[in-house]
């Protein structure tokens, strides 16, 4: 990391660490918004973090949207700011302004079928804090991208294990705002929000291990503090070797996309990106069962901080695709690339 | 099921109560309320009780009145039981409790509670000083539940706070100073059923189900696999009936099939992700399937924590095989 991205995650940190609390954690299951913290999350910057500087944005690239977003999965960050930094990503990259307000961003490709003139009509399922936005963004099946008012549209107030709002949107006769060549493949907010997601995983896996050995050092059993357990310190590597795996795919996964981008064809971004998200889909499981496992009963409780990470984990896990899916598509090119192939591949 | 004619029970043997609580919990049927003390409470009162505590309490357990909590944990003993605090100390008119139990389950609902209290003081007495009393929780004065909150928002479990609680003399259960030995029996009960992978299995064939015949040859085998080890533990668990059937001990047995058992539930939440794709969720969206998902994967941690952590399990295990 560069002295810039360092005061990047300093700042980030330090906002998080001052008004991400328990309380909040609590309240916004019930009431997900605080207009407070999405303020000072605007003000910081951070759904501006990709958009070009011409744009008035911080004109950053996927390592500093890496940073945002595994702070975001290290606080448990109840609020949209990593889909709001990829709607803002995404829009810029089509060479369209970004509106005002808060975005919500559609996950499933927009067919042809639900375009008619100016407007669109689908269904949407599972859109992160649909409730909230002012605007939607989607991809058309040929990459367009499209920008959607509200008008017309209804929600349907769903959550994921977390209680994230995770809605169902229907749009009827929604007025395209703006559209533009996003001159990326249509499944790109499937693959790229697959980025965040391990990105936000990491980030919640690295707290998952501070947590986890702060507890073992202070409870005692047996007269001896939890830690001096020789089954309870091999618990405590395999969590850190989880976590330092999925941090370093999900990062690496950013460089690649960086340098190669998403392109749909030849040798571009997407081997790593779907090796970092079936690396952290996967590393879901024994990260959350070994943390719980550390903590014993305590860990179970509402009242305790671990469950709203590993209720977050359960669910990133799956959403824009679990390890099997992304898993299955390494499969494909290894069978495509072939024995002799792949490591070429892998590599090149 | 278990419980003795005379008492109103079916006098049924532990394999019979097997296939029967194999056939609900398959089913998914609520079994909450009576879930304690048909395992586990009901045989310890048949086998340790005075003949007025089984007349009391055994026809309250078969008519299904009876739910019992277990006081066991506290706040600073966790696996390390036998260091429980909580006293009970012998006064003119019976016992005076007082203590704090921790992560009791239900105690908020229970009629009754089998707990385990310190009788004995001196510092040497560590697991000779305890001793188990059979609690009625609805009589008694002092005792005070606080439910708290576990993962899923619920209230299942609760701190139970014990002041100057007066027990009649009669309400000790089994020996005084015998407390270790029993508790350790109650484990092998709580350890041993088929809860242990068949919490797990009704999402093995939603699983198979939502796959509807459309899966690929390497998530059939993963399927497969799965399934072998489902008929294992069954196996492995019907020979911990069967041993309790013929007055064994089968604590280590027990112990071994709980580890195995928790690794598996714990593991397929991870599979069912990996094959098909769709979200977990609560009870406010998804399909059948993406619900007992969601419930299994929120509860899927105290699998391997209550009744004795996996850890502690491999202890035993290990003791069993000599090595500490
Ligand atoms: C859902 C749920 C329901 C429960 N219901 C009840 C109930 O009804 N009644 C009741 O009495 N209790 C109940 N419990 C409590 C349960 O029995 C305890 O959680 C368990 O015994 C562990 O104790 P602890 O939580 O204090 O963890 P700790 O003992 O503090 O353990 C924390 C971690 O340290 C490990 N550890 C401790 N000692 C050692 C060692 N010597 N070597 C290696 N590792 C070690 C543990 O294995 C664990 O991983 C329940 C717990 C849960 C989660």
């Amino acid at each position: 990391m560069n002295e810039a991205q360092t005061i990047l995650e300093d700042s980030i940190s330090r906002l998080f660490a001052d008004s991400v609390d328990r309380e909040l954690l609590a309240r916004m299951e019930h009431e997900p918004w605080d207009a407070g913290l999405w303020e000072a999350c605007v003000e910081l910057g951070l759904p501006q973090v990709m958009v070009s500087e011409s744009r008035d944005g911080m004109g950053g690239s996927w390592v500093e949207g890496f940073i945002v977003a595994r702070a975001c999965g290290r606080y448990a960050v109840p609020l949209p700011v990593v889909e709001q930094m990829l709607a803002g990503h995404l829009a810029d990259h089509a060479g369209l302004a970004v509106p005002e307000g808060v975005a919500g961003l559609l996950p499933e490709i927009i067919p042809g079928s639900a375009i008619a003139g100016s407007t669109v009509s689908m269904t949407q399922r599972r859109v992160p804090w649909g409730r909230r936005a002012d605007w939607f963004l989607g991809l058309g099946a040929d990459g367009e991208l499209l920008i959607i008012g509200k008008d017309g549209s209804r929600c349907e107030a769903e959550t994921n294990l977390a209680r994230e709002p995770r809605d169902q949107v229907v749009l009827q006769a929604s007025p395209i705002l703006a559209r533009g060549a996003s001159g990326l493949p249509a499944e790109a907010v499937r693959w790229l929000g697959a980025l965040l997601r391990s990105a936000q995983i990491a980030g919640a896996a690295a707290a998952c291990l501070e947590m986890s050995v702060k507890y073992t050092s202070d409870r005692e059993q047996f007269g001896r503090k939890l830690s001096q357990f020789q089954a309870i310190q091999h618990h405590l590597a395999e969590i850190a070797g989880q976590m330092a795996a999925v941090d370093t795919m999900a990062l690496e996964a950013c460089v690649a996309l960086d340098q190669r981008g998403l392109a749909a064809t030849g040798r571009d971004a997407r081997f790593e990106l779907a090796a970092a998200k079936c690396r952290a889909s996967e590393a879901v499981e024994p990260l959350t069962r070994l943390s719980h496992q550390v903590h014993g009963a305590i860990g179970f409780t509402y009242e305790y901080d671990l469950q709203f990470l590993t209720r977050r984990l359960w669910s990133w896990r799956a959403e824009f695709g679990a390890h099997g899916e992304w898993g299955e598509y390494l499969g494909s090119i290894a069978q495509r690339e072939g024995g002799d192939g792949i490591w070429a591949y892998m590599t090149a | 099921m278990t419980l003795p004619k005379e008492y109103g029970g079916h006098g049924r043997s532990a394999l019979e109560r097997y296939v029967v609580v194999e056939e609900t919990l398959a089913a998914g049927a609520p079994v909450g309320y009576h879930w304690v003390a048909d395992r586990q409470s009901g045989l310890m009162v048949a086998r340790l009780g005075t003949e007025a505590q089984k007349k009391s309490i055994i026809p309250a357990i078969t008519s299904g009145e009876a739910c019992f909590a277990i006081g066991m944990s506290e706040p600073n003993s966790g696996s390390d039981l036998a260091s429980v605090k909580s006293k009970a100390e012998k006064v003119a008119d019976g016992w005076l409790l007082n203590g704090t139990k921790i992560w009791t389950s239900n105690a908020h609902n229970a009629t009754h509670m089998i707990a385990l209290f310190r009788t004995d003081f001196s510092p040497d007495a560590k697991h000779k000083g305890l001793s188990q009393f059979l609690i009625d929780m609805k009589t008694v004065r002092g005792i005070t539940p606080r439910p708290i909150r576990d993962l899923t928002g619920r209230g299942h479990f609760n701190e139970v706070s014990f002041v100057d609680v007066l027990l009649p003399p009669d309400a000790l259960l089994g020996r005084e100073g015998d407390g270790w030995n029993q508790v350790t029996a109650e484990l092998a009960y709580e350890r041993s059923g088929p809860e242990r992978y068949l919490s797990c299995f009704l999402l093995l064939s939603e699983l198979i189900k939502v796959l509807d015949g459309k899966a690929s040859p390497s998530a059939l085998a993963k399927i497969g696999a799965e399934l072998a080890w489902a008929a294992t533990l069954r196996n492995m668990s019907l020979s911990v009936a069967g041993m309790l059937n013929e007055g064994k001990d089968p604590s280590l047995q027990a112990s071994v099939v709980k580890d195995l058992g928790c690794h598996f539930e714990q593991r397929l939440p991870g599979l069912a992700q990996e094959l098909v794709a769709m979200e977990p969720t609560l009870s406010d969206s998804g399909i059948d399937y993406q619900q007992v998902l969601g419930n299994l994967m929120l509860l899927a941690p105290s699998f391997s924590l209550r009744g004795g952590t996996l850890e502690i399990l491999r202890g035993i295990i290990a003791r069993g095989l000599g090595v500490r």
